[in-house]
């Protein structure tokens, strides 16, 4: 027991004490004087706790923070004073990292299934005989030649991390890669790749004066968001930004806007082109917007005019009036008039938008819609409008030098036809594919980061293809808690957290300056716990091609001394005290599409001219036999013509362009779309009702999903500082919807899609739309241990302490069981927000 | 009921044994100074010495209570109570706990002295009981308020913060006093045939049934004064506005406690014992007959009035908790 | 010098007078780079906090940063945010209050202590509780106007927010306020008319919380939203509070 008495009671003597000794009276300090953080002392002990450098991961944006260890024991996490991209900020998820390490429920050791595949019973195995039973699994499809048979399917597998797993799977030989894009953004990744060529946007905050907001979250979720939120708020409280926010419900993000705008589930393309449309016809273009049509595409013939331009978009928009988007999605043509006057007229403005536009029905063309509003109103990559993100370049060891050839099978973008430009894939259907075995089947079925049966739609189809051992042989999960999916596995090998990990990182920066930073262990990894990417290094020795990395720790300490800057800085000695490094010397980087290409660079051998397109191209590296088949075909026709651009010729020069990705689109901010045209598609961006909503009978509601500030996806919720917090989620209904179905608040209800139902709890509130039924998804844990789900890990022995100690009893409910995994038909991204329910009072209640 | 209690049934019960205590021992003291306060303290020796009987073990127990709603004690630091003798400050808790162990001491002195069966009996201890008895009675009073003080200090529990609570306190303690009097009486009747050795004692006892007379006849007059508090520290609360007036509204009609308030405070532990008493009482008052109450009766109106002061502490102890200041 | 003495002592008591010593000395040389206002104005410090409302988003980097650095137990909170939801759809607000102990100028909590194991540090206005001292009475717990105190099952004494002294004593920020997101939180000197939170409350409308109970408040608050679900229901208006504690409803 610490006897604080003395201490509490100096605290005044001390000063005095002080006082005398310094000659400068009591001691005050003044905010401004207090030290910005990166220490911490014991408050029983007032001991300095030890500061170690590392990066958060508790969600995909990665912020760089500090660890604090007492006695052995990781403490507290904060935020790294010195990062250009935080300042210093974590969010709250950061703060329970702890909670992760020390979870009572945690996987400390391989384990191997006893009894049937999903009765939970398990045995603990050595790490040899893990490795040895793998590796000897994947052996046997390598040599007998079927390497594809090999599926490895991942959730956040990020950085090096990435690299590394990848350099394994490319040695071994497997294209057989599935992520998880298609259930989060993939669409609005498939809208830009169409529009402005690699995703990710990075809105400018610093800078802005205006922000027009459509379906993001960002100051509770986004994949960049401590970063992006203290812009935001900065913004908004000190510049005094205006801010509007089309939610169909109000977020926090909306409640900190100056406006919330309620609008109809998959609607906001509607709002969007009609505030395209009042732009054009009020000429709200002209200036900003107007010069940067020079650098968009807005006709057939790239070659167009200006006028031509504007006329093309006019003539597209004209019947996209504010009237007729009232209709679709019940905000008002004023309203939307004066939103769109006051974005296109206060200079700079950014466009922002995240899923609650795009994980929908036509998600693509709702993207689509927003980069035009940005773009005819000269918002795109410039200070304070929507720009092209940068973040830090590594360089790594690239592996053995010859590689097998990749083989795959063709399971990875759903069946045929269920979307057309899947640039991200559809991997929700993967289960649905694998069943179906008319694609093939993997042998091994290996996942990582990744909750398949939770985080998709349609959870019982998830776990009962997963549990099935005629269709899935053999599985492998990496996970250092024991999720949904781990009960389903063959064999689980315990990954260490990302607290005790080495990486490197790479996360877009906020201000257009790139940092680099890395992810350095704070704790040794509890039990037998080990990063995954030791045990690719381990494995492929094993299998017999190894990589020539020791582990992860040696490809981090490699790469930082390969990168230029982090190099000279003092490479991996440097990283691990300091944690982060930028270019003092770099400039925020802006208009990069408006850059020259070199002369030099356009005379390389096999550049030449695509005539249709004014797109320079190397049709030697795009593997054409020859240059009058290039010429013949062209650039938009040959397959990845996309991946040898050179720029772009607009006039008589020659720019970088908005480089192409994925599509062989051209060097222009495509508000016309060929690729779109070719496969079928309106090229330019088209509203598309949901036909699901069109059929839908009076009585029935549309349920949307989110993520709330405390919770990360299925991953948080064993942290007990945060599910303390959040651990149950209502579902949110409006007064008059509750009203109509005789629902009070806090009652049981019944919400029943075409594939099933759940009951939950009403939180009958005004704060979401009428017709609209919003549930959290992160709640309704079956496994994950005690503080997500009330059940233990099967591998964990009693714990008193923590079981007194944990209060609450309620877990919420998953609302994806009733979900249905359904592709957009453009890109193929998961329709989170459309599905069509029928909410009832609980008659079991 | 979502909120937690802080303070439960230990200290309820804590409240009300202290409030008996400090009742049966003011009554006693009161009654033996009453009753001629002489060497003999004539007829009303009997009545005083249960009531001496009856203080320390309730005051101990209800102190004893306390401790255990310590956290200290539950965190397992068994002696940390100790602290509070360490000191002595204007908390009431401290002023209470000075009070208290004082007033142990106090009962338990005062009760040694009516070790003797009849007055007189005890030699040189009269004059020791007599002395004690003039302290006990301020100092029974000062603990019964006292309780009411603890919990009436803190502007932060509105239903609490009102200096009517101490009066119902005492006027509660009082009548608890009263009736775990008349209730040891009823159980312990005593012979009189034996302890009939002198004529003094003789007269002592001939007059006992009318000291009962007179015992419930005040505890009756006791019992109106409380259900005039009652009725005042509702009304006030009910013409106030705001904290005091919400807090209040928890044992009104519909209030999460007003049927234990209305029906077991008011209904069980006033109103059916004050009709029984009166239904004894009158024929005496009126009509000067003879006093007799059927021993069930002289059993069962003490036991309800007994629960009657238990849930009134516990109603009270409870409604402070579960509301508090309105408005932020 | 005698405080230096007793940061060279080995017993744990002593050690921890220490602290407070060896910080001031510490923070005083590194850290201040001209005389303290103090000094000119002759007042000991009187620390406060000032949390302004239209910076916070209710991100809740307060509350767990507070959990981490001292591993509050489940169920207790030093710290909390609570939402005020309001209003008619569509026209609906939420408002972000964040909560923790006023350090008030008059504490209840103090003046119903009865072993003294709680009390205002003179020296810089921060109420305290002794946990070897505490003997869990709760009366303290009852007293306080904004229920900011728990008892701590570990230690079976009183707790709760003490603004970081382990951390304000070395010249860093508490930790919520190192860890605010939206920088809503400024703590800092009332006594030093110069600080960053006496500039703010001089230059902007500020509230405390429940002003009528008499506490006088150190925290204060810009732009912060009373609004109570009990004077709402009375006038028939739709508030919400989530507390986003184990105490589900506002005391
Ligand atoms: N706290 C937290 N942060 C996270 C994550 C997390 O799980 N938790 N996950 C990370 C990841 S991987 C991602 S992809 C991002 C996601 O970040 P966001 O996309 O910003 O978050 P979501 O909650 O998925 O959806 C955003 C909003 O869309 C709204 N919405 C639903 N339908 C519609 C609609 O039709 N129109 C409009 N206008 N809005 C609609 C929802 O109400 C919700 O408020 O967050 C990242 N950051
Ligand atoms: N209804 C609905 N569903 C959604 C969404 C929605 O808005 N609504 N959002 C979707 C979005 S945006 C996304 S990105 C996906 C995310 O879905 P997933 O990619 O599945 O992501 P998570 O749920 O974050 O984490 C998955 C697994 O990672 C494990 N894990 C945690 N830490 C580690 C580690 O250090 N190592 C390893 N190997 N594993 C670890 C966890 O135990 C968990 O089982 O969910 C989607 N699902
Ligand atoms: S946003 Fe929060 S959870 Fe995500 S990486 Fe940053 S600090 Fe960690
Ligand atoms: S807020 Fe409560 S605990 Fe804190 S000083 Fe004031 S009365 Fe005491
Ligand atoms: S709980 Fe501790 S600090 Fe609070 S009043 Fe009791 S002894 Fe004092
Ligand atoms: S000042 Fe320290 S103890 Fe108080 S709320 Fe903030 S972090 Fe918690
Ligand atoms: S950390 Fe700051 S912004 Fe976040 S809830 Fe707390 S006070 Fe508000
Ligand atoms: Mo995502």
């Amino acid at each position: 027991m610490t006897s604080r008495r003395n201490f509490l009671k100096l605290g005044a003597v001390a000063a005095t004490a002080t006082a005398a000794i310094t000659g400068t009276g009591a001691l005050t300090w003044a905010k401004e004087n207090r030290i910005k953080g990166g220490r911490d002392y014991s408050p029983t002990t007032g001991k300095a706790r030890k500061a170690i450098p590392s990066a958060c991961w508790q969600c995909v944006s990665r912020c760089p923070i500090i660890g604090f260890i007492e006695e052995g024991r990781l403490v507290k996490v904060e935020g790294q004073p010195n990062s250009i991209r935080t300042d210093g900020k974590v969010c709250a998820k950061a703060h329970a990292g702890p909670n992760q390490v020390y979870d009572p429920d945690r996987i400390l050791y391989p384990m191997r299934r006893v009894g049937k595949r999903g009765e939970g019973k398990w045995k603990r195995v050595s790490w040899d005989d893990a490795l040895t039973e793998v590796a000897g699994r994947l052996k046997k499809l390598r040599d007998d030649g079927q390497p594809e048979k090999f599926m490895f399917h991942y959730g956040r597998m990020k950085a090096s991390s990435s690299k590394l797993v990848g350099m394994f799977l490319a040695n071994y030989g497997t294209g057989t890669i599935g992520n998880h894009t298609s259930i989060c953004e993939g669409a609005k990744w498939t809208g830009q790749e169409l529009t402005w060529g690699k995703h990710y946007d990075n809105w400018d905050f610093d800078h802005t004066k205006y922000v027009l907001n459509l379906g993001s979250n960002l100051l509770e979720a986004h994949t960049n968001h401590t970063s992006e939120a203290q812009r935001l708020v900065k913004a908004l409280a000190d510049r005094r930004i205006k801010m509007v926010t089309f939610d169909v419900r109000l977020s926090n993000t909306a409640a900190k806007s100056t406006e919330w705008v309620p609008v109809k589930p998959g609607t906001d393309i509607a709002v969007l082109l009609a505030m395209s449309n009042v732009v054009m016809n009020e000429g709200l273009y002209q200036g900003e917007g107007e010069a940067f049509l020079s650098f968009c595409r807005a006709t057939p013939n790239v070659n167009a005019s200006t006028a031509d331009k504007v006329a093309a978009l006019k003539a597209h928009l004209a019947s996209y009036t504010p009237e007729w988007a009232e209709k679709i999605s019940g905000v008002a043509a004023d309203k939307i008039r004066t939103i769109a006057r006051e974005f296109a007229t206060t200079k700079p403005a950014v466009l922002v938008t995240y899923r609650g536009l795009v994980a929908h029905y036509y998600g693509p063309e709702g993207e689509r819609a927003a980069q035009m509003l940005a773009a005819i109103t000269g918002n795109i990559d410039n200070p304070g409008g929507r720009c092209k993100a940068v973040g830090a370049k590594w360089k790594f060891p690239s592996g053995p030098k010859d590689k097998p050839t990749a083989k795959k099978l063709k399971i990875v973008d759903g069946f045929k036809g269920q979307a057309k430009l899947p640039t991200h894939h559809i991997n929700h259907q993967i289960f649905n594919v694998i069943k179906d075995g008319s694609l093939g089947r993997p042998d091994v079925y290996m996942w990582y980061c990744y909750a398949p049966v939770y985080s998709n739609g349609d959870c019982k189809a998830n776990a009962a293809v997963m549990k099935d051992e005629t269709l899935i042989p053999y599985s492998v999960c990496i996970n250092p808690f024991y999720d949904e999916s781990a009960a389903l596995a063959d064999i689980i090998l315990p990954d260490a957290t990302y607290l005790e990990r080495w990486d490197w990182e790479d996360m877009v920066s906020p201000n257009q300056v790139p940092e680099h930073y890395i992810r350095q262990p704070l704790v040794k990894p509890l039990g037998e716990a080990r990063n995954f990417g030791d045990v690719v290094c381990d494995l492929a020795e094993r299998m017999g091609f190894p990589l020539g990395i020791k582990n992860m720790e040696d490809f981090v300490e490699k790469s930082c001394e390969m990168t230029p800057g982090v190099k000279e800085a003092g490479g991996f000695e440097y990283m691990k005290t300091h944690g982060v490094w930028h270019d003092p010397k770099a400039k925020p980087s802006y208009y990069g599409y408006a850059k020259p290409v070199k002369a030099a660079d356009l005379a390389k051998d096999g550049v030449i001219l695509d005539e249709a397109t004014s797109t320079y191209w190397n049709w030697k590296k795009a593997k054409v036999k020859t240059v009058e088949d290039a010429k013949a075909k062209g650039y938009a026709h040959t397959k990845d013509a996309y991946k040898t651009y050179i720029g772009q010729k607009i006039g008589d020069k020659v720019y970088k362009g908005f480089k192409p990705d994925k599509v062989n689109k051209t060097g222009y901010f495509e508000l016309y779309s060929t690729v779109m045209e070719d496969n079928g598609f309106a090229p330019m961006p088209t509203y598309k009702a949901i036909p699901e909503h069109v059929a839908m009978k009076p009585d029935d509601m549309i349920l949307t999903t989110f993520k709330v500030n405390v919770q990360t996806h299925s991953r948080t919720q064993n942290c007990k500082w945060l599910t303390e917090i959040y651990h149950d989620n209502p579902a949110w209904i409006n007064p008059a919807s509750a009203e109509a179905r005789n629902i009070k608040e806090g009652d049981r209800i019944r919400v029943a899609s075409g594939i099933g139902h759940i009951e939950t709890t009403a939180r009958v509130t005004p704060a979401v739309a009428p017709g609209v039924i919003a549930i959290a998804m992160h709640c309704g844990h079956w496994e994950y241990g005690r503080y997500a789900s009330g059940k233990k890990s099967p591998f964990v022995k009693e714990d008193i302490v923590h079981d007194k100690q944990m209060w609450w009893k309620s877990h919420g409910e998953h609302p994806n069981w009733i979900i249905p995994n359904d592709p957009d038909p453009i890109s193929g991204q998961q329709r989170w927000m459309d599905t069509v329910v029928n909410v009832s009072k609980s008659v079991s209640a | 009921m979502n909120a937690e209690l802080l303070w439960g049934l230990p200290v309820i019960g804590y409240l009300f044994l202290a409030g008996v205590g400090a009742g049966a021992l003011t009554v006693s003291a009161s009654v033996l100074l009453r009753g001629g306060g002489g060497g003999f303290a004539g007829q009303h020796y009997s009545i005083a010495r249960y009531g001496a009987f009856a203080a320390p073990l309730p005051l101990m127990i209800g102190c004893g209570l306390l401790i255990f709603e310590l956290g200290s004690f539950e965190a397992g630091n068994w002696f940390k109570w100790i602290n509070l003798y360490k000191t002595i400050n204007l908390s009431p808790m401290s002023i209470g706990t000075w009070l208290l162990t004082g007033f142990i001491g106090i009962s338990l002195l005062y009760a040694y002295t009516f070790l003797p069966k009849s007055p007189g009996l005890g030699g040189n201890k009269d004059s020791l009981r007599r002395g004690l008895a003039w302290v006990s009675v301020p100092l029974g009073i000062a603990t019964a308020v006292y309780t009411g003080v603890l919990l009436g200090a803190m502007p932060a529990r509105p239903f609490w913060n009102s200096p009517i609570l101490a009066m119902l306190f005492l006027v509660s303690s009082l009548s608890t006093g009263v009736a775990i009097i008349l209730l040891l009486k009823a159980v312990f009747p005593g012979k009189a045939k034996d302890e009939a050795r002198t004529p003094m004692v003789a007269e002592y006892f001939k007059q006992r049934d009318n000291s009962a007379y007179i015992l419930t006849a005040s505890d009756l007059m006791l019992i109106g004064f409380e259900l005039l508090v009652i009725f005042l520290f509702i009304m006030y609360a009910h013409l106030t506005v705001g904290a005091v007036k919400e807090s209040v509204s928890v044992i009104q009609f519909g209030g999460s406690l007003s049927v234990l308030f209305w029906f077991g405070v008011v209904v069980v532990g006033l109103l059916i014992p004050a009709v029984i008493e009166l239904y004894y009482v009158i024929p005496k008052l009126l009509n000067h007959q003879p006093f007799s109450v059927p021993l069930g009766v002289e059993i069962i109106v003490p036991i309800a009035i007994l629960i009657g002061g238990f849930l009134l502490r516990y109603v009270i102890v409870v409604a402070g908790q579960i509301t508090g200041p309105i408005g932020l | 010098m005698s405080d230096v003495e007793i940061s060279t002592t080995v017993k744990r008591r002593d050690f921890l007078n220490g602290i407070a010593t060896a910080a001031a000395v510490g923070a005083g040389a590194a850290i201040m780079p001209k005389p303290a206002q103090a000094a000119v104005t002759g007042l000991k410090p009187h620390y406060g906090m000032l949390i302004d409302l239209r910076r916070c988003i209710g991100c809740h980097a307060c509350s767990v940063s507070c959990k981490a650095e001292f591993d509050v137990p489940l169920g207790a909170t030093r710290s909390w945010v609570e939402y005020v939801e309001k209003g008619d759809y569509p026209d609906v607000s939420r408002s972000f209050l964040p909560r923790l102990c006023n350090q008030c100028s008059k504490p209840a909590c103090v003046d119903v202590c009865p072993t003294g194991a709680t009390w205002k540090r003179k020296a810089d206005g921060v109420v305290v509780v002794d946990s070897d001292v505490c003997i869990g009475c709760k009366y303290c717990l009852l007293a306080c106007p904004y229920d900011a105190r728990f008892i701590n099952p570990v230690t079976g004494s009183a707790d709760k927010c003490d603004f970081c002294l382990h951390r304000v004593e070395k010249g860093l920020e508490p930790a919520c306020v190192n860890a605010c997101i939206g920088d809503a939180r400024i703590f800092g000197d009332l006594n030093d008319p110069s600080s960053k939170i006496s500039r703010e409350i001089a230059t902007n409308p500020v509230t405390v919380l429940r002003p009528e109970q008499g506490t006088e408040p150190n925290v204060y608050y810009i732009a912060a939203d009373h609004s109570d679900e009990y004077t709402a229901a009375a006038q028939g208006r739709y508030v919400r509070i989530d507390t986003h504690r184990r105490q589900q409803e506002r005391k």
